[in-house]
């Protein structure tokens, strides 16, 4: 490895920034503040994880910096870098690869979406394809490739457009524990290689202190932030011998500690 | 593509036990296959046997005038097929270019505005209502109302076809085009897609599924529709012949005519099936269907 880590290129300017973001949830009779008072900022190039207990709003928070969804109060600012269309790639946790296409057009389907010409869409699948090991599969359709292969596929689609900010809604909780942290080393390499700002909701406080280089820890609803822990553990990262690693233990304790406090308050 | 170990990398000595599985798997088939054509040949023959002897015909159901029997069906069928005044092809060929205008006009329009209903929140919330009123009402009590307005011609015949398959495909595409899941529009979206591209890469083909999962009972709703609007008021077609052998008191013709009818009908289902098979090739649940 030549370059540097791409955590470490992080820039200071913030790309999005969150000002005392709240947003209520609505049934027929009542209404429910969900996320109570959210201020945080994200750094171009960084890779942050946000963990908390179920139904603390931390998939509502991605949506709204996605634009699916509108705070109740506060606001969400994005950097013109990564605002307009195809500039932010968002990864749900269900399949997104749509079934009547091969793996060659899904992967293409954001250039194609953006009017990019055939042959440079062509280049840059192959290149994409090239790096996640699918090159053999490009003709395939989806319902021939495996459940890892198919997320796989849909990591690339977000990537096709070269998005700016790379949100990440639980995409690997559906996986067994190899083809998950098999998929972490490569989302990892893709990170470094590409240096995206990268926003990752997970409830699997492993897998955050592994990928990140900072964990935002939201407490029960009405969320707000408990910790925002910067993880020293340096780049790059060997996910298979991290977790061996003391700087691990110290970080995940630190959270995990904090985040069963949370949890018998919730009782 | 598939990751299973080759079969040939298995030792030779284990070969007679693959065929002897084999083996095993198609004499099942063949058995099956065999009671099948037992079972027809038991019914078949008991109608032609019984309706021949007195005692059956007099006392039980077994009576050929109402019955017929097989022989005379197959004898009334091959003088249907003989050229000549008695023939039936121009009855079958009118019942089924009527069957072929209804199901078309019929799955092109449930099908453009299950999507159009689908697209439209507005619309499709100001017409739910009357949608599930027309729905409710029994279609085929419209079948007078469309022969008087429609005379005794082929549009009548068309418009009732249409009109039952209209509302099959309708209902098939807008609950199909409503089941795209909000998570894939949302992605959709984030990649760039324009509302316009989404409805045709992702919508649409969604929705084909739906409307081509409806197409089989379509086909056979439509050729119902038709013989339906031939019964009421009509001087040609397969539902005027059975009309006509109804006057006659002529059981034969009738078994015939619902015989010609099956047979058609079961051809246009396996048609619509072998066009469906290479456009849904991708589809999990079409593939455990067939």
């Amino acid at each position: 490895m030549t370059t540097m880590a791409a955590g470490s290129l992080a820039s200071s300017s913030p790309i999005i920034e969150a000002r005392q973001v709240g947003k209520v949830y609505y049934t027929r009779t009542s209404e429910t503040w969900a996320i109570g008072d959210i201020t945080t900022s994200f750094r171009k190039g960084e890779f942050v994880s946000i963990v908390g207990p179920s139904g603390c709003g931390k998939s509502t928070f991605l949506h709204m910096i996605a634009g699916f969804t509108k705070p109740t109060r506060g606001e969400i600012v994005l950097a013109s870098v990564a605002s307009g269309r195809g500039k932010l790639g968002y990864i749900f946790q269900k399949d997104t690869v749509l079934p009547w296409y091969t793996v060659r057009r899904n992967v293409g389907l954001g250039p194609a979406f953006n009017g990019k010409p055939r042959s440079e869409i062509n280049a840059r699948v192959d290149a994409l394809l090239e790096m996640a090991n699918l090159t053999a599969f490009a003709d395939a359709y989806p319902h021939q490739l495996s459940g890892g292969m198919r997320r796989r596929v849909a990591l690339l689609m977000g990537l096709a457009n070269d998005p700016e900010v790379l949100l990440l809604d639980e995409p690997f909780s559906a996986l067994d524990t190899h083809t998950k942290t098999h998929l972490h080393r490569e989302l990892l390499e893709i990170w470094r290689k590409l240096g995206q700002t990268v926003i990752l909701v997970t409830h699997d406080l492993d897998e955050a202190v592994t990928l990140s280089d900072r964990v935002i820890v939201l407490g029960s609803r009405p969320s707000r932030i408990l910790l925002d822990e910067r993880i020293e553990i340096p780049h790059p990262r060997d996910v298979f011998t991290v977790r061996q690693t003391d700087l691990f233990s110290r970080h995940f304790n630190r959270i995990w500690t904090l985040l069963g406090q949370e949890f018998r308050a919730s009782e | 593509m598939a990751m299973t170990p080759d079969s040939a990398a298995a030792p030779d000595s284990h070969a007679h036990y693959i065929t002897r599985e084999r083996r095993g798997r198609r004499r099942a088939a063949m058995f099956v296959a065999l009671s099948q054509f037992g079972l027809l040949v038991l019914v078949l023959g008991a109608w032609e046997g019984l309706t021949r002897v007195p005692w059956f015909a007099k006392n039980t159901v077994f009576d050929p005038f109402f019955i017929s029997r097989p022989s005379m069906i197959a004898g009334q069928i091959v003088t249907w097929m003989t050229p000549g005044a008695k023939s039936i092809w121009p009855h079958l060929g009118e019942t089924l270019v009527a069957t072929f205008m209804g199901l078309f006009a019929g799955v092109s329009s449930g099908f453009v505005a299950g999507l159009v209903l689908a697209q439209n929140k507005y619309l499709a919330r100001v017409l739910n209502p009357f949608i599930v009123m027309v729905n409710s009402m029994p279609r085929i009590a419209f079948v007078p109302l469309i022969t008087m307005i429609f005379g005794l011609g082929i549009a009548s015949k068309v418009v009732t076809s249409w009109f039952v398959v209209f509302f099959i495909l309708f209902f098939n595409t807008y609950k199909g085009s409503l089941s795209v899941e909000r998570e894939l529009l949302e992605f959709c979206s984030t990649l760039g897609g324009t509302p316009r591209q989404i409805l045709w890469r992702v919508r649409i083909p969604f929705a084909a599924a739906w409307t081509f999962a409806a197409l089989p009972n379509a086909v056979s709703f439509a050729l119902v529709g038709v013989v339906l609007a031939e019964f009421v008021g009509s001087n040609t077609g397969m539902g005027y012949i059975m009309i006509l052998a109804l006057s006659a008191l002529d059981a034969t013709a009738m078994f015939a005519a619902i015989t010609l009818l099956s047979i058609v009908g079961l051809v246009l289902v396996y048609a619509v099936r072998m066009v469906e098979r290479p456009l849904l090739h991708w589809s999990v649940e079409f593939r455990d269907d067939a």
